[in-house]
């Protein structure tokens, strides 16, 4: 038996990098046979977690260290439903995408596969951090070899775009950075002690105007990263410079981080900023299911095409997390999954045909559906997931979201905006229709009308086995999502639970004061005591 | 009905043997041979069609035991659930049910389908994608039974969505030809427009029902659930939620099932190869949304605004396609909104209340629209028409192909509605519902529905026989028009041949259903003669599908019948007279040219939608993909990096070394710091504290405040530094008295000032669940002495009557009164003065509205006075 499964999980990629930095550069083949090799044994070693019992709410496998002791700073993981499918995505779609990535990366090998495995180490570390600090840490690691990936290894553009995505993001950080340091402070006031640790500074109770700053500090770095219309320019520049191994990891992993804060960190440390802020954020979602799809539309490139179809799917996202009810957050995080799988799938396929033509434009195809038969199959199956056709995976996502939307504050769902954003959101399945067969039919219907086209071989098999994962993924979750929603729904609804609780307490509170979770009647909460407290605040 | 029943595992095999035809052979159908990869395709369906049938003996003998509960079931597995505001858990089970209605929807699909499969190997037998061809269709036939057998409105969404994706890929079949490829697209996105209806319409079943399943919502429409008044934005309070929901799901029936306004993409549709004309966009797909509507009969029967929209849509649709028809020149052009047409009149029979009758047509039509189509392939085979064949270059093939023109006349004779023929029986029934609603309502409303419905779908009628004899006359009367064609120019081949066996058995079979699937259904009544049929199908459909009551009136049969006989007659004389033996389009000639062209255009509604709908939304997405790199961009990232940049030139300015100016801007600081602090800041906020108020004021370096905890212009203490005052408030500090009313049925809420007069508490609204029995005043309610009283005015609180007149609320505590929680709370205006070192006072008010379970001191007055609430 192994103990101490979560401290391997970031050990392994850590001790990876730092082999492949011994391996001579010039032994390219045993750089990438290793990488690889190091994350399957990662995705293994993952697997363990899934058969981790989560039906009572709490963190499992928690492991706890001092680490800067006087600031009361420790090293603090865990996990429980709600980062165990972060946790696996991360883990299986990481070596897919650097595995993909070795038919289009020539230079500097090592240096790749090292940023791969650093990057890898900062987005779980990211999932399974309990420490603000440590979380910081590792949320900050993450960027840098990112960073690098776009920099080095990316397009025409490619330094731009890095430098945009790094001062982008950073900002966030910086702004998420104070509000962190400013809870701590306030803990200690109160308390008499410093302490970084999560589960301790959710007890601390904040009044409303300072919980409004904070959480629309963390609220600004979080959206950046999801990312959030208006705050979304970044994506498109970074999507289409990045390699095709970054966009796969940036779509299917990087994206999550953004939701994955607000569901971990922003919405139980400031409870009643969320409720009021909440719908804002849900109605920006819904802005930008709509404004994403437009603008995917009428986009020529078809990365940039994909890019601005993920704002899209965000958007769903933000929308059913803050609809506070249980399909619709355990819905948020399945579509989480599912843009993951989805997305990332998608950036693969753009990414095949760019080896071969070395072009993007939609202009420069037509008619691959007889050229390439398996590709356009491929990728038929993969926009219908995208564009949630039931069966697939995206259906039962956005089901839940728009379900959980629709009953978000009553029992019919009626007669609030919480409608109108259901029905608004409801038309972004007709939009994503519009724009993904746009781009299907620009690919692969019609004539092969160039003649470069005429002779592109089919997908190889490296793509193939690239692919295939993420097609039984496609179907697996369409077909019987209950596998994956079981293991979170205990978890769901205690992070909803709880949640009320901490509204109730901290509502109209005049200054900082600790929680006492167990004063509240476990009957009063739910959906039910939020609507009735929204109702009066209006 | 429920889990009691056995499970049918055969109802899962029906469905699973053409999802695995479609498998094997999109997965290995290159490399199989083609005759494997057809016999897989045609015997998947086959064994399919024999499962069907051994499940529909096995319900017909459950039947005869108990004539209502007979359903077949199949639980496979729960997909995922959702979680209502009530707590309740609504699962999504992947589940089948066979009953009367899907069983009989299951044999049209397989046995239909199966024909059309087994045409489809003679007839795409010169194709490339022959192997991809059959997985589609097979892929096709699974969504469709998952669609029909699917027992919950989720699992029949995924056969709703997957149809509608085999659709597309079939009519984009022939992608090179990207029109084709478009013609697909077109249809997906028309569905979705439809789909979206059927999700919301979902959520808003659900949410009232709290179950996904047919038969529960039948159930609850039944005992009248959707009844009570329901806000709905942007609607206002409804008074039946069914309206609602009613028209969303028909929003999706109008993309499904090709009705105004989405019907746009049939037409279009035929750009698929014949078979998948016959089978997706005739016999099967297109008739989902009649299907669904049969489906919830119980629920659509509730709302007249529903049933006359559905009515009036369907006629409007039958009678606009009916005239397109008339002026085109293709046969599958002609055909397609020959479908259009009569799916309108399909809707028209749910229109009326005549579900049973609507469905009888679905099952008819599958036959003689399945052989019309098939026969126009078997036309375009024979004289190597592609994509569709021009009736003017036709001609006399009655010689050439005999078994096509008999099969193709026997069905426009149905489709006409000539006597004995079954179009004649399920024609004549939907006539007999439009004009026994003229007469069975006293409603305007529906007898003018009614009227309308009656009068459109004869004209449309009088059109059907027109043009559907047109087609004949002109394709197979008088002399081929491509004879003399060298075949390279732009005629056919001059050389017709009849098509090969593996065509020509579909063909017999439909025409020979064309004639007889009517006698299922005949009329419960003979019109003039009076005497009375057994109607098998009405008695067989009773057990699932609702509806009005047939008229006993021999009035109105005789009115409904004569002018069904009308019709036909005067359609297929004037076609006799226009069209037969001829090769000119005669009418063309003798209507103005302009509005033949109109006609010829399909009304431009292409048009219409491309210059009022598509044109705007392509505008601002090509506006938004304009503005986000370029002004969103420019805002975000280009402004704040320009104002970085030059706000770091203008400071590195002023660090010039002149000490003038050092000393200025030192002057500047100290003169702003000393204006900040030179007033005092006043904020006043109120909290609770320990079960106390608290008034608390901002802090301030040297601050002093003086209190007047109700804003009586007196203070109640002197200057000091304490910022946190405790005050309690009387009765006499009260300001105003508000009274919160919340219903947590819908969660809506409200709140009312109080005065010493009675004010009108506007509860209905607010679906608080109680009823006025006696009067039409309005529950009341005001201040007398400091208390709150209620006056109900004869609401009667669920049945109770023993409810005092007048209640009296205490301030500031929720009274359960039923399930309406009110709260009257109570305002009072705190004021604070401010005063620093300077001596500067600044002044702060805040009214606050007293929270919860706060009593102000000295109000045991209220509590005494209050009986009958518990505390």
């Amino acid at each position: 038996m192994i103990t101490h499964t979560l401290t391997w999980l970031l050990a392994i990629p850590l001790l990876g990098s730092l082999v492949v930095l011994a391996i001579p550069s010039s032994r390219e083949g045993v750089i990438k046979r290793f990488s690889i090799g190091v994350m399957l044994v990662e995705f293994l070693l993952s697997l363990r977690l899934y058969w981790v019992d989560y039906s009572t709410p709490g963190y499992r496998l928690v492991e706890q260290v001092a680490w800067v002791e006087s600031l009361g700073i420790s090293y603090k993981v865990g996990v429980d439903g709600l980062s165990l499918w972060l946790v696996l995505l991360t883990t299986a779609l990481t070596p897919i995408a650097l595995y993909a990535s070795w038919g289009s990366i020539a230079t500097k090998i090592k240096e790749y596969a090292f940023s791969f495995l650093l990057l890898e180490l900062g987005m779980l570390g990211a999932f399974v951090a309990l420490d603000l600090f440590l979380f910081y840490v590792f949320w900050e690691l993450m960027l840098v070899p990112m960073y690098l990936i776009i920099g080095v290894w990316g397009g025409k553009d490619r330094v731009y775009a890095a430098v945009k995505f790094f001062l982008y993001t950073f900002f966030g950080s910086l702004l998420m950075l104070v509000a962190i340091l400013y809870i701590v402070a306030a803990y200690k006031e109160l308390t008499g002690q410093y302490t970084f640790d999560l589960e301790k500074l959710t007890t601390l109770m904040l009044p409303a105007v300072p919980q409004y700053l904070l959480f629309s500090a963390f609220a600004v770095a979080f959206a950046i990263k999801v990312p959030m219309f208006p705050f979304h320019t970044w994506l498109p520049d970074a999507h289409v410079q990045a390699p095709t191994g970054g966009s796969v990891i940036l779509a299917a992993v990087l994206l999550k981080l953004g939701i994955y804060g607000f569901i971990r960190f922003a919405m139980p440390l400031f409870p009643v900023a969320s409720q009021v802020i909440g719908p804002t954020l849900a109605g920006l979602g819904v802005f930008g299911i709509i404004y994403g799809a437009y603008a995917a539309w009428v986009q020529r490139d078809l990365k940039k095409l994909v890019a601005y179809s993920s704002v899209s799917h965000m958007g769903f996202i933000l929308l059913g997390l803050f609809a506070m009810n249980r399909q619709g957050v355990s819905g948020a995080i399945l579509q989480m999954i599912n843009h993951g799988v989805s997305t990332g799938a998608l950036f693969l396929l753009v990414g095949v045909i760019y080896d071969r033509r070395h072009s993007r434009m939609l202009d420069d195809f037509g008619g691959l559906a007889k050229v390439m038969p398996w590709y356009a199959t491929a990728f038929v199956i993969i926009t219908m997931s995208s564009i949630g056709l039931p069966g697939t995976n995206g259906f039962v996502g956005e089901f839940m979201i728009l379900g959980g939307a629709f009953f978000s504050r009553g029992a019919v769902g009626l007669g609030t905006h919480w409608f109108a954003m259901t029905l608004l959101a409801a038309t972004g399945v007709i939009f994503a229709a519009v724009y993904m067969l746009h781009a299907v039919l620009r690919m692969f219907w019609g004539k092969v009308t160039h003649e470069e086209n005429e002779s592109l071989p089919d997908l190889n098999r490296r793509e193939a086995w690239a692919l295939i994962p993420l097609v039984v993924l496609v179907f697996w979750i369409g077909l019987y999502p209950k596998f994956f929603l079981d293991k979170m729904t205990p978890s769901v609804d205690a992070f909803i639970s709880d949640f009320s609780i901490r509204y109730r307490q901290s509502r109209g509170i005049s200054k900082p004061q600790l929680a006492d979770l167990k004063a509240i009647d476990p009957e009063e909460t739910g959906s039910y005591v939020l609507a009735h407290h929204v109702e009066e605040g209006r | 009905m429920h889990e009691d029943a056995s499970q049918q595992l055969t109802l899962l095999l029906i469905i699973l043997f053409p999802l695995a035809g479609a498998v094997v052979n999109g997965l290995f159908g290159r490399r199989l041979p083609r005759s494997l990869v057809g016999f897989i395709g045609v015997g998947s369906v086959t064994v399919s069609f024999i499962l069907a049938v051994t499940s529909f003996a096995e319900l017909f003998a459950l039947r005869a035991e108990d004539s209502h509960k007979a359903a077949l079931i199949y639980q496979f597995y729960e997909w995922f659930s959702l979680k209502l505001p009530n707590g309740a858990e609504v699962p999504i089970n992947v589940r089948f049910l066979m009953d009367s209605l899907s069983g009989v929807m299951t044999l049209i699909v397989t046995g239909v389908g199966g024909l059309i499969h087994l045409y489809s190997v003679g007839y795409m037998s010169e194709d490339d994608g022959y192997p991809r061809f059959f997985s589609y269709l097979n892929l096709f036939m699974a969504s469709m039974l998952i669609l029909v057998l699917g027992s919950s409105l989720p699992v029949m969404f995924v056969g709703w969505e997957g149809v509608g994706l085999c659709s597309y890929l079939l009519i984009g079949y022939w992608y090179e030809n990207r029109d084709y490829a478009s013609a697909g697209r077109k249809a997906f996105v028309a569905n979705r427009v439809g789909d979206f209806g059927v999700l919301i319409g979902m959520f808003i079943l659900v949410g009232v029902v709290g179950s996904f399943e047919f038969a529960d919502i039948n159930a609850a429409a039944v005992s009248g659930q959707f009844r009570p008044n329901f806000p709905v934005w942007p609607f206002g309070v409804v008074p039946s939620i069914a309206t609602v929901a009613c028209l969303f799901l028909f929003l999706g029936c109008t993309g499904k099932s090709a009705q105004i306004p989405l019907y746009v993409w049939l037409p279009d549709a035929m750009a698929g190869p014949t078979p998948v004309s016959a089978l997706i966009h005739a016999a099967t797909m297109v008739t989902a949304g009649v299907y669904l509507c049969c489906r919830l009969s119980p629920l659509f029967i509730t709302s007249d605004v529903a049933m006359s929209v559905i009515a009036v849509t369907g006629t409007l649709t039958a009678l606009l396609a009916a005239t397109i028809a008339v002026a085109q020149r293709e046969m599958k052009k002609i055909l397609a909104y020959s479908t259009v047409s009569q799916l309108g009149f399909m809707f028209a029979a749910v229109g009326v209340g005549y579900f049973a009758a609507g469905f009888f047509h679905v099952f008819t039509h599958a036959f003689f629209k399945a052989c019309l189509f098939l026969g126009a392939g078997s036309v375009m085979h024979a004289v190597h028409a592609h994509g569709d064949a021009d009736i003017f270059k036709l001609g006399g093939l009655k010689k050439q192909l005999p078994t096509t023109r008999w099969t193709f006349l026997v069905s426009c004779l149905a489709i006409a509605g000539v006597p004995l023929t079954s179009g004649f029986f399920s024609k004549d029934e939907i006539l007999l519902g439009a004009t026994a609603q003229i007469f069975r309502s006293d409603d305007r409303l529906m007898v003018a529905v009614g009227w309308f419905t009656l009068i459109g779908l004869t004209l449309a009628a009088v059109m059907t026989a027109f043009y559907m004899f047109r087609l004949y006359f002109l394709t197979f009367t008088g002399e081929y028009r491509s004879a003399g064609e060298s075949g390279g120019g732009h005629g056919y081949d001059p050389h017709p041949h009849e098509s090969p066996a593996s065509m020509k058995i579909p063909l017999i079979f439909l025409g020979l259903g064309a004639i007889f699937a009517g006698y299922l259904g005949m009329p419960h009544i003979v019109p003039v003669i009076g005497s009375h049929l057994p109607s098998w199908w009405g008695e067989w459909m009773e057990a699932s599908v609702t509806g009005h009551a047939h008229p006993e009136s021999m009035k109105i049969i005789n009115i409904a019948s004569g002018l069904a006989l009308a019709a036909m007659a005067i359609g297929i004389g004037s076609a006799w007279v226009l069209y037969r033996n001829k090769s000119k389009d005669v009418l063309a000639e003798k209507v103005p040219a302009r509005l033949y062209a109109l006609v010829f255009d399909k009304w431009r509604v292409d048009e219409l939608y491309d210059a009022i709908i598509i044109g705007p939304i392509k505008q601002v997405a090509t506006l938004v993909g304009r503005t986000d790199m370029t002004f969103v961009d420019a805002l975000l990232t280009r402004l704040p990096s320009f104002n970085a940049r030059e706000l770091g030139r203008f400071l590195s300015r002023l660090q010039n070394g002149v000490v003038q100016t050092y000393g200025m801007v030192l002057v500047i600081g100290v003169v702003s710091v000393m204006a900040m602090f030179w007033t005092p800041r006043a904020h006043l906020e109120g909290a609770v504290e320990g079960g106390t108020l608290q008034l608390v004021a901002a802090p301030g370096l040297g601050y002093e405040y003086r209190w007047d905890a109700d804003s009586d212009g007196e203070f109640e203490g002197g200057w000091s530094a304490n910022r946190i005052h405790s005050p309690t408030y009387g009765l006499e500090d009260v300001r105003e008295v508000i009274l919160y009313v919340r219903s947590p049925r819908t969660g809506a809420s409200h709140h009312y000032a109080l005065t010493e007069q009675w004010t009108a508490l506007d509860l209905d609204r607010l679906d608080t669940g109680w009823r006025r029995i006696r009067s039409s005043l309005p529950i009341v309610a005001r201040l007398s002495d400091g208390k709150v009283q209620l006056r109900l005015n004869g609401a009667q609180v669920f049945g109770k009557t023993d409810t005092p007149e007048i209640i009296e609320l205490t301030m500031g505590r929720g009274t359960g009164i039923e399930n309406v929680l009110m709260v009257p709370r109570a305002k009072v205006e705190a004021t604070v003065e401010v005063r620093n070192a300077f001596g500067n006072v600044s002044t702060a008010s805040r009214e606050m509205t007293l929270p919860d379970g706060y009593l102000p001191e000295r109000h045991a007055l209220f509590l005494d006075a209050t009986k009958g609430v518990s505390r």
